[in-house]
């Protein structure tokens, strides 16, 4: 008689804190009944409290992995972009999180793993390993990776310079890069505040940008941002 | 079972006075040990564990039955969630799900009462649960219409079912017994005591191998010890256990010596089968859950129906 073939799980005899900070992850039915109830919540809270409006949500219908750029006055974009995925792609959405700050504790990594579904990014000395673990989880399908090419939020509300690791990723993956815009966190949650304050929040979804090996980072970099800043203007 | 009763139980004063003097008694030896230059660091990493969970044992008991049902029933859920994340079963949701619904309806049916007898606690559900259980398991291939590798899932799934949620979860439903106290403390007591002593006679004195290709580090001579404190225990808590005769405190000192070296080697089996060292890393210095509760899965079903057939609960 043959033997069995077990097949522990990936992060298996790992600590809790450290399966917490791998991605991807292997989440069990808890992890995933937490961060779907976590995010209707969220829904409910944007509509309600900040009168949450999407626009373009047809450019995330189609199939497969896909790279999502957003402008980033405050931390309601990441809501506002997990709250715009459709329900059953939240726990293949992985919001690129700085890991300096929301990893820098359990308390903090366990709230943003189990409900966001952060992915610890190193934005000063790993970055490329960071982006590597990027790549990984897009190579999975139909993974969305949601980054803030700003690096961090801004202090005055306009979009700053883009940081050459998105256009390292898109060049890398060749997965479509999806520009989205949030007009309002600024006004509600900016840089310095401890809590946010109500008001109207609106994310624009653009169309899909391709770009291939050749492009160069500047100039993929200088796209990506003058489409988020178009979808400013949008009504 | 509850604050007051629990307070002024002769028997929950006694089992909670022994667990404190074994911690003193214990926290001394290996200060002294560390004094000494000896090596216990890993010892001392379980030790440091013991510290946090008999308290909290204490804590459960002093809240009363519904508290230690659900710590019962949670045990058995994580305990679970550990053998399905090492087996793989863990990426099945249907047969994981079945299998946790089956724990939280065994815990449903140690809570409610008898409804024809109104004594709490419904044993003939209780009894009768696997029966449900493992049907619904079987429904999972056929809800799923798939064949490959499923024998192995509902295999899997029966097994950790029936082991880590019904046999084990005969703990809580010690709960519902007038002698709960007793039964209970005694248990986790003696078991937790035969652990300790099979590695303490093991490495005193232990050359040969019990089952080499189970678990290398255990020795004949440890049984042995273990039996010989399992054997000794009943007698030294004779008068907390309600009217046992001379052969029944045998019989349990052999329910858990045997008993509880038999947990131990079944969860070695496992864990060598799947080729993991520990289960989990919920517990520091000790493991995972079930590596912490592997002797206390046997004996539980095994020491709640000898008891319950002489003494009734």
């Amino acid at each position: 008689m043959r033997s069995w073939r077990y097949q522990p799980v990936r992060d298996f005899g790992l600590p809790l804190k450290e399966r917490l900070q791998r991605c991807p992850r292997e989440p069990g039915m808890l992890v995933y009944a937490s961060r779907l109830v976590a995010n209707l919540v969220l829904r409910l809270v944007l509509k309600t409290l900040f009168r949450f409006r999407v626009h373009g949500r047809e450019h995330l219908a189609e199939p497969g992995s896909r790279i999502l750029v957003c402008n980033h006055t405050s931390h309601l974009d990441t809501l506002c972009l997990t709250a715009a995925m459709p329900i059953a792609k939240i726990h293949r959405t992985y919001p690129a999180a700085a890991n300096d700050y929301f990893f820098s504790d359990f308390a903090r990594t366990a709230f943003s793993s189990v409900f966001i579904n952060a992915l610890p990014f190193d934005r000063r000395r790993g970055a490329a390993e960071s982006l590597e673990r990027c790549v990984r989880v897009l190579k999975r399908p139909d993974m969305s990776l949601i980054l803030f090419p700003e690096g961090t939020r801004t202090s005055n509300g306009e979009v700053a310079r883009f940081r050459s690791g998105v256009a390292r990723l898109a060049r890398a993956t060749g997965l479509p890069v999806v520009p989205c815009h949030v007009s309002g966190g600024f006004e509600c949650w900016p840089k310095g505040r401890w809590l946010p304050r109500p008001g109207p929040l609106v994310l624009h979804i653009g169309e899909a940008l391709k770009f291939d090996e050749s492009t160069d980072a500047a100039s993929i970099c200088r796209q990506l941002r003058e489409a988020v800043i178009a979808l400013e203007d949008k009504p | 079972m509850n604050v007051n009763s629990a307070l002024s139980s002769p028997v929950f004063q006694l089992f909670s006075a022994t667990a404190g003097t074994l911690m003193l008694v214990a926290g001394a030896a290996l200060g002294t040990l560390k004094l000494f230059g000896r090596h216990v660091d890993h010892a001392l990493e379980s030790y440091k564990s013991w510290l946090i969970m008999v308290p909290l044992i204490l804590l459960t008991m002093l809240l009363g039955r519904v508290a230690v049902i659900v710590a019962v029933m949670l045990l058995a859920a994580f305990g679970f969630r550990e053998f399905a994340r090492a087996t793989g079963l863990y990426r099945d949701w249907l047969y994981t799900g079945s299998v946790l619904a089956g724990i939280v309806a065994l815990g449903a049916a140690t809570f409610v009462p008898d409804p024809r007898l109104g004594s709490p606690g419904w044993y003939g559900l209780y009894m009768a649960m696997p029966v449900f259980v493992i049907a619904a398991i079987l429904l999972a291939p056929v809800l799923k219409n798939r064949s490959d590798g499923q024998l192995q899932r509902m295999a899997l799934a029966i097994f950790a079912f029936v082991y880590f949620g019904w046999m084990f979860m005969h703990l809580g439903f010690l709960a519902n017994s007038t002698h709960a106290y007793a039964y209970l403390l005694f248990l986790l007591l003696a078991v937790e005591a035969n652990d300790i002593a099979a590695y303490i006679s093991g490495k005193l004195f232990g050359h040969r191998p019990l089952r080499r290709a189970i678990s290398p580090n255990k020795t004949v001579e440890g049984g042995l010890g273990a039996l010989a404190v399992s054997l000794a225990l009943p007698w030294l808590f004779w008068p907390a256990l309600p009217n046992f005769t001379w052969a029944q405190l045998v019989l349990i000192g052999v329910v858990v010596g045997v008993g509880g070296q038999l947990g131990d080697l079944i969860i070695s089996t496992i864990k060598r089968d799947i080729g993991v060292k520990d289960m989990g890393t919920a517990i520091r210095g000790h493991g995972g859950i079930l590596d912490r509760i592997d002797s206390l899965i046997f004996v539980a079903p095994l020491f709640f129906h000898t008891v319950r057939w002489f003494h009734g609960l």
